[in-house]
């Protein structure tokens, strides 16, 4: 059977993406009335918020805080081109809707609604008032802006007194006591966590529940990070979740557009306890990683560590999460190369991290992989870095005995088909390509169980007999190919004319076409000899645009497993670099 | 440099003006004016941030207006204490003038526009003034919400609110002159008199109770050549507060006993201070045989429940301040001839009522 065309993976992947939701608030809805029922609207729900003092007024204003800074926003552009007797005119009760949205403190606590209300309040000064109305109506408006901004309100006159005996200004006073207030509430929340049963001030749920949904308008404010903090690491002894659900969304959507930094204790915390965010995580990543340009694995390293998905991947529940998107994104997508590769590279961060990681966390491989068999597990997590080039041949043999067991065992299906396996496999695909290196490189017979490793990597689904066909293939090719070592001057010809499939036979299935490029590919850059004609004889494959991309891909994932593996390779690195910065677009260089 | 000197001036006047009613007077011309004079202080903050020579220069030159201002009895602390301060010129003043209801509707309009010019203004002073001001109406809110969550902590050492004013207390007294010794036990008495005095007490203590290394309050950096001494400031209040028998009298008279026992721990000079005051109250006390109490000669005096409530706060405290307590109670009663009989010696039943087994 063969593959379908490759041509709409991106399409694809990203049709997967789109069906989940990332952000429920990301747009206005479609308003096609107009901005007058809009005002009625928002009239009318900030009346029934009032101050926002109950748990279902805070809760319903918590949910329209990004549309209502958006109407604001709308109202500014509206009220700017008109003067304030105008704005009285047009709308008459707007004096109403601008008081009611400054005594609604979850409102002016988010993000910037505080700025777009003082500038909408700034439209309705009057620069010289006519009559005592407008006086009136100026004076009103001051009044307001004052409460927001600059007058001192305290709960006893002292405190007044003192601050301003001192020259201080609301500025310095403010910011100090937030501060304060933070650290108070924050070894609140400690005290509870240290001491358990046993402290006489134990803090009761509904005040932590309250404090959540407090801190949803604020989550973006720096000052606020430490509550953030102490909230998201909170173990109390309460049998379901404690904190307001609408929390851990902001706190998650702040934490991925960058708008919070919290500790990755911190983080790890929010997505264990709450799934949707996680989820949102790894679809922003993956949208990240589609729109980042092709074929950059550094560059998705860096996306990966900056995500801080490998890190938290060190707990299983997380790692099951990610790596059944990452299945159902392979799926979908038909095993697009660019989602292999995401997969290689988040396995590489996700290692590192746990063995970072080593003394504090301690699971079993099959809790991260069950539906792998452990042996084989294990062996395909051994780095190569450890073992001794010239003994790969050891570790790789055993991987290609042992998958080839599961996949060709028909009736004992313990750990899953062909595709699990396979899946399982092109984590730690690194291995694959080695193999494709140690084809080449070696003067010795092709090794069957080399053979049956790439073929089965680059075509998972083939048959028994399709297999063997390819690994006759390459076997042939490899054979031709060495053959020409032997004579004396080496064309890009003759190497193009031994890589080619013989007109006598059916054509080559597609994967098997691009596992022969790929050898020869490696042929070019492990044969010092061919590195002159190297270019040729890429120009005599007469790439398209999508072979050039493979080609692309290739080269990229080869350098950036040479240097985790350390390999010198002075030779090959250097046409491999040069190769790369020839076919890629200009501009587009890491 | 002196038109830098005449600048720095005419806007610590500007300052002082912006509160009075003769803004009334002003037109936006002046208001505009006063916005340059402020900007123009910033860049000079900008510039010479790092220039030590002229920096000690201004830095003097200000503090010759504490003195100034000071005798003239308008504040206790002029309009820009510090250099810092010339970098949020602009914030002082804007936030005076706001506030200022004197301020006519012109200018205040032309105000408004300044401060407020709308998105995407091309002008990066602009918005930096805009941005903290809108930062600032955050952080009021955000305050406001937190209150939401229910009164938490309320004694002196947690106490949010306090601990502010202890830190801008503390920060204050850090920029008074050092010139002469005297300035900051002055300082502090002008302000004993004309601050409420029963809060004034209250975030004394808790400015005495700060953790050594309390963080200034508007997270300034360390400026070059300032010696880093968090403890002066504490220092200082225990200085002024052993001169002034009366203020000294107060403190440990008004505030409650458990903050009390707190600062005594914190402070042995304060400690050594209290046990005294303690003493003399107690001496004051004489025995009524037919109630069979201790009581005082007056209404005022502290009561032998009252007594023995501080006495037994102090015991209450861990080791070093507990001892000091006992001994000092063991040789009051020595004095008195060291009798095991009560009714005799205040201090024999003080230390029976205690149960000093310990």
């Amino acid at each position: 059977m063969n593959k379908p065309s490759r041509i709409s993976k991106k399409s694809a992947w990203q049709a997967t993406v789109k069906v989940h939701h990332l952000f429920p608030f990301s747009k206005m809805a479609q308003d096609s009335v107009g901005f007058s029922s809009d005002y009625q609207f928002w009239m009318q729900k900030l009346s029934v918020w009032d101050q926002a003092s109950t748990l279902e007024t805070q809760q319903d204003t918590c949910l329209h805080l990004p549309r209502f800074q958006e109407f604001l926003r709308q109202m500014y552009e509206v009220l700017k081109e008109m003067d304030s007797n105008t704005i009285i005119e047009r709308f008459p009760t707007i004096g109403q809707l601008l008081a009611k949205t400054c005594w609604n403190p979850f409102i002016l606590a988010f993000d910037e609604s505080q700025k777009i209300l003082i500038w909408c309040l700034c439209c309705l000064i009057n620069k010289e008032p006519q009559n005592s109305e407008e006086s009136k109506l100026n004076s009103w408006t001051r009044g307001l802006l004052s409460h927001i901004l600059s007058a001192f309100r305290f709960d006893t006159k002292e405190v007044g007194l003192f601050t301003q005996g001192l020259e201080f200004t609301p500025a310095d006073y403010y910011p100090g006591l937030l501060k304060n207030m933070v650290l108070s509430l924050v070894s609140e929340l400690r005290e509870y966590h240290l001491n358990g049963f046993n402290t006489q001030r134990r803090i009761v749920p509904e005040k932590i529940r309250l404090l959540s949904r407090i801190c949803i308008p604020l989550v973006t404010l720096p000052d606020i990070e430490p509550l953030v903090e102490a909230l998201l690491t909170y173990h109390g002894h309460e049998p379901q979740e404690v904190l307001w659900p609408e929390f851990f969304d902001a706190v998650n959507e702040a934490f991925l557009l960058k708008k919070i930094s919290l500790p990755e204790s911190a983080v790890v915390c929010l997505w264990l306890r709450h799934l949707p965010s996680l989820e949102k995580a790894t679809l922003h990543l993956f949208e990240k990683l589609i729109s980042s340009g092709r074929n950059f694995l550094r560059r998705i390293e860096c996306f990966l560590k900056d995500s801080l998905l490998p890190e938290a991947a060190c707990h299983p529940a997380i790692f099951r999460v990610v790596d059944e998107t990452f299945r159902y994104a392979l799926l979908e997508t038909n095993g697009a190369p660019e989602v292999i590769a995401a997969i290689q590279v988040f396995t590489g961060c996700f290692v590192e991290a746990l063995e970072k990681k080593n003394k504090q966390l301690k699971f079993t491989f099959k809790t991260y992989f069950p539906y792998g068999s452990p042996s084989l597990v294990m062996v395909l997590l051994q780095h190569p870095k450890e073992i001794p080039q010239e003994l790969w041949h050891q570790p790789l043999k055993h991987i290609s005995e042992m998958l080839r067991e599961i996949v060709e065992d028909q009736t004992h299906r313990s750990y899953g088909g062909p595709f699990e396996c396979w899946f399982l496999f092109i984590h730690f695909g690194g291995w694959a390509d080695i193999a494709a290196e140690q084809l080449v490189m070696s003067e010795a017979e092709p090794p069957e169980a080399l053979l049956w490793l790439l073929a089965f990597s680059y075509s998972p689904r083939d048959r028994s007999l399709q297999r063997a066909q390819t690994m006759a293939e390459v076997k042939a090719v490899l054979i031709r190919l060495k053959k020409l070592l032997g004579s004396p001057s080496l064309s890009a010809e003759d190497l193009q004319a031994a890589a080619a499939e013989s007109r006598d036979r059916d054509p080559r299935p597609p994967l098997c076409q691009q596992l022969i490029r790929r050898l020869l590919l490696n042929f070019l850059l492990w044969t010092p000899r061919a590195h002159v004609i190297a270019r040729e004889v890429l120009t005599l494959m007469a790439p398209t645009d999508e072979l050039t991309h493979e080609m692309t891909g290739f080269l990229d994932q080869t350098l950036y497993r040479w240097d985790h593996l350390r390999m010198e390779a002075t030779g090959p690195r250097k046409l491999a670099r040069e190769l790369l910065a020839e076919l890629r677009p200009a501009g587009s260089a890491v | 440099m002196e038109s830098l000197v005449e600048h720095l001036q005419r806007f610590s006047e500007l300052l002082a003006v912006s509160r009075t009613t003769h803004v009334s007077t002003w037109d936006p011309a002046t208001v505009r004016r006063a916005l340059q004079w402020a900007r123009y202080l910033r860049h000079v903050h900008r510039r010479f941030g790092r220039h030590v020579r002229i920096r000690r220069a201004l830095e003097r030159r200000l503090q010759n207006q504490w003195g100034q201002e000071g005798a003239s009895g308008s504040a206790p602390v002029p309009g820009l204490t510090n250099f810092q301060a010339l970098g949020r010129g602009d914030l002082l003043l804007s936030l005076r003038l706001l506030e200022n209801r004197a301020l006519g509707d012109p200018d205040y309009h032309y105000l408004l526009r300044q401060l407020f010019p709308g998105p995407g203004v091309p002008d990066p002073d602009e918005e930096a003034l805009q941005g903290s001001l809108a930062r600032l109406a955050r952080c009021r809110s955000a305050v406001q919400l937190l209150r939401f969550s229910g009164p938490g902590e309320k004694s002196a050492l947690e106490d949010p609110v306090l601990k502010t004013q202890a830190e801008l207390l503390l920060g204050r007294l850090r920029e008074v002159p050092k010139a002469e010794a005297e300035g900051p036990s002055r300082f502090l008495s002008t302000l004993w008199d004309r601050l409420p005095q029963n809060n004034f007490l209250k975030v004394l203590a808790a400015a005495l109770l700060l953790p050594p290394s309390s963080p200034r309050p508007q997270g300034e950096e360390l400026e070059p050549g300032t010696p880093q001494t968090p403890g002066d400031g504490a220092q200082e209040l225990v200085r002024w507060l052993l001169e002034k028998s009366d203020v000294l009298a107060a403190f440990c008279r008004s505030l409650p006993v458990g903050l009390l026992t707190s600062v005594a721990g914190r402070h042995p000079a304060l400690c050594r201070a209290y046990l005294g005051l303690l003493t003399d109250w107690g001496r004051r006390l004489h025995y009524d045989l037919p109630k069979g109490t201790w009581v005082g000669a007056e209404p005022q005096h502290v009561s032998w429940e009252e007594l023995y409530g501080r006495f037994q706060s102090l015991c209450r405290a861990p080791p070093p301040l507990k001892d000091e307590v006992l001994t000092a109670l063991e040789a009051c009663k020595a004095q008195d001839g060291d009798l095991q009989v009560p009714g005799v010696s205040i201090w024999t039943d003080l230390l029976l009522a205690l149960g000093s087994g310990s």
